[in-house]
């Protein structure tokens, strides 16, 4: 038995190191989004300090004006970013374990698209108010998801076939969107074309409430799901051998990542990319403590969408909607996936 | 202690085929048995079978006289683990992370990781010869390394019953020799019960106390190979005319083919002239 000391030792020592290192990346990465949080708040047309924008959102300060700029303008605004990031954050990381891709990411495999086919119908065919448009969003991203795990079903389904039937459904769904759009009156498709690119605070403050509590009883769900999710990257066949329930398992947390998609795209439409760049950024920093993950690719997410918002509304001549920044950074990154996948032969 | 793994009437099958047809087997407890039939006798698909990751069209798996689709998988994995024939893992995870996966069945809920989830993981790399490798990636490491790994995230599992499917295959002949030795030795000092699926017969009859040879979804024989394995057996079950010779090493059944091109005698080392290509290549 002595000679089993020193590997004990050994890998009690790994074990803490890896948890250190991701409580210590996880921290980096929140503190980084909530100093983008407050920063999103101090600038604009009417530039505020820190002491102010943290004073009045904490309700230590007593300044009507700084109030109304914080409280009511800009606070919606920075919660919705937030809140969309860690959404997306979370659900594509949680697509990309359990598909075992890195281009598995929701806006990808038709569940952004769906939303869209529905929401732009609503403002198009049936001339829908901001509530209408979300609740169509929701109901056309559940639809999308539903299609494709029941057209990749084969007594369970497996990562190329759900990413493959996803992709056809994304397709035809996009394609369906242009052709509503194509019947439109100007003045709706004008609305329709806005409200596809993606923009923070596009929608009502409903939606967004509805988003906050969504996330604050799915990513605690999630992380509690993450033991599993853990068994489930190694493969359905290990996964089973180590006592997960696989389908059980994968249909929970797919379920939540695509409420959690359904419900940022009803607040700020489909902003595209940030699924997709989000947890491998996160998986990146991690490095070999990657086995947990969602948390930090929340953060991350929240900081993609804080960092866009701020370019898209301050950084630039003219504002922007967020959706053209994230796409404008996701498309390189989106090339450099391909190309990376393909050097390593793993085909994308 | 040793758990009984039994199949009874047992049919497998994927889509419209039926793969394994009303089979009967009982796994020696404390044992090593080696599964051997020609590709698609339906080896691999047995061995899902027996670990409860194919549901049974018909008959039943138990274990200890229980079905196993009645109990609770989590309850199945603390005792029977398996190693499918090409695991995944997840890009960049160490060494150290995936073995620790091993300790699943154990943790729970409110049980999380504890010293002895520790002591179980040393153990396991100690035992496949892996502990130094703990902090590294497992894309960095070799072949046989990456295989010895996944054989220790199996034995962190700590379970009574462990099942691999053709462990083997993608390695080298000294590698396969010593990932063999390892179960053997797992085997002997722990009295866990192996199954294994084998591509390479000598070697199955070799390590094997019972052999399975499998032919279309049934059993064609089964014991130590000793007694069952003949020249008869291998050409009815493979459709290979061969010789059995006693494994110089082993005293175990070995196989020699005979080809077209090598009847008996037709060319020996005796003469000295030709060089023989080896016969069982």
């Amino acid at each position: 038995m002595t000679t089993l000391v020193e590997p004990r030792v050994g890998v009690r020592a790994h074990r803490l190191r890896l948890r250190r290192r991701a409580t210590v990346v996880t921290a980096a990465l929140a503190s980084v989004a909530c100093a983008l949080f407050v920063v999103t708040m101090m600038v604009g047309s009417f530039p505020l300090s820190v002491v102010e924008v943290v004073g009045s959102v904490l309700g230590l300060r007593d300044d009507p004006a700084v109030d109304f700029i914080v409280r009511e303008l800009r606070l919606p605004t920075a919660t919705a970013a937030v809140a969309v990031g860690v959404a997306l954050g979370v659900a594509g990381l949680v697509f990309q374990k359990l598909l075992a891709n890195p281009l598995a990411s929701p806006d990808f495999v038709g569940v952004s698209a769906g939303a869209s086919l529905f929401a732009v119908s609503a403002i198009v065919l049936f001339d829908l108010g901001s509530a209408g448009i979300a609740a169509s969003a929701v109901a056309g991203a559940m639809c999308a998801a539903v299609l494709v795990y029941a057209l990749a079903w084969r007594g369970g389904v497996s990562g190329y076939r759900f990413i493959l039937v996803g992709i056809g459904i994304a397709e035809l769904m996009l394609s369906l969107v242009a052709y509503v759009v194509s019947r439109a009156e100007q003045l709706e498709a004008k609305q329709a074309m806005k409200w596809l690119v993606g923009a923070v605070g596009q929608s009502g403050p409903g939606e967004l409430r509805l988003l906050l509590v969504a996330l604050a009883v799915l990513v605690p769900l999630a992380l509690v799901l993450e033991r599993a999710l853990r068994t489930l990257e190694l493969g359905d066949d290990t996964a089973a051998a180590l006592g997960a329930r696989v389908e059980r398992s994968r249909l929970a947390l797919l379920g939540l990542a695509i409420v959690l998609v359904a419900l940022s795209t009803a607040v700020a439409g489909p902003i595209l990319f940030v699924a997709l760049m989000a947890g491998p950024i996160a998986m990146r920093l991690l490095g070999p403590a990657s086995g947990g993950g969602l948390l930090a690719a929340g953060c991350t997410g929240a900081g993609i969408m804080l960092g866009s918002e701020l370019i898209a509304q301050h950084a630039l001549p003219i504002a922007l909607p967020t959706g053209v920044v994230t796409g404008a950074i996701g498309a390189p990154y989106l090339l450099w996936v391909l190309a990376s996948a393909n050097r390593e032969g793993r085909g994308g | 202690m040793s758990r009984r793994l039994a199949a009874r009437g047992l049919t497998l099958g994927y889509g419209p085929h039926d793969v394994v047809h009303e089979l009967d087997l009982d796994v020696p407890a404390g044992r090593i048995t080696t599964i051997v039939g020609p590709n698609a006798c339906g080896k691999s698909t047995l061995l899902r079978g027996l670990a409860r990751l194919l549901a049974p069209r018909s008959g039943s798996v138990t274990l200890d006289g229980t079905a196993l689709e009645s109990m609770r998988t989590i309850d199945v994995a603390r005792v029977l683990g398996l190693l499918p024939q090409t695991p995944v893992a997840p890009d960049g995870i160490a060494v150290g992370d995936l073995v620790g996966r091993g300790r699943y069945p154990h943790q729970g809920w409110f049980r999380r990781w504890n010293a002895g989830d520790d002591r179980a993981v040393a153990e396991a790399l100690e035992q496949t010869g892996t502990a130094d490798l703990v902090d590294r990636k497992l894309s960095e490491l070799s072949g046989d390394q990456r295989q010895r790994v996944w054989v220790a995230m199996a034995l962190a599992q700590e379970t009574d019953l462990l099942l691999l499917d053709e462990p083997t295959t993608f390695l080298d002949i000294n590698h396969q020799i010593e990932l063999l030795d390892l179960l053997t030795d797992l085997n002997r000092e722990s009295e866990t019960t192996i199954v294994l699926v084998l591509h390479d017969l000598n070697l199955a009859f070799r390590y094997a106390d019972h052999v399975v040879v499998m032919k279309a979804g049934t059993i064609a024989a089964e014991g130590a190979p000793i007694d069952v394995i003949d020249a008869a057996l291998i050409t009815d079950v493979f459709g290979l005319a061969c010789e059995i010779v006693p494994d110089p090493v082993s005293r175990t059944p070995m196989v020699v083919a005979r080809g077209r091109h090598h009847a008996t005698g037709a060319r020996t080392v005796a003469t000295g002239t030709l060089p023989t290509p080896a016969a069982n290549a």
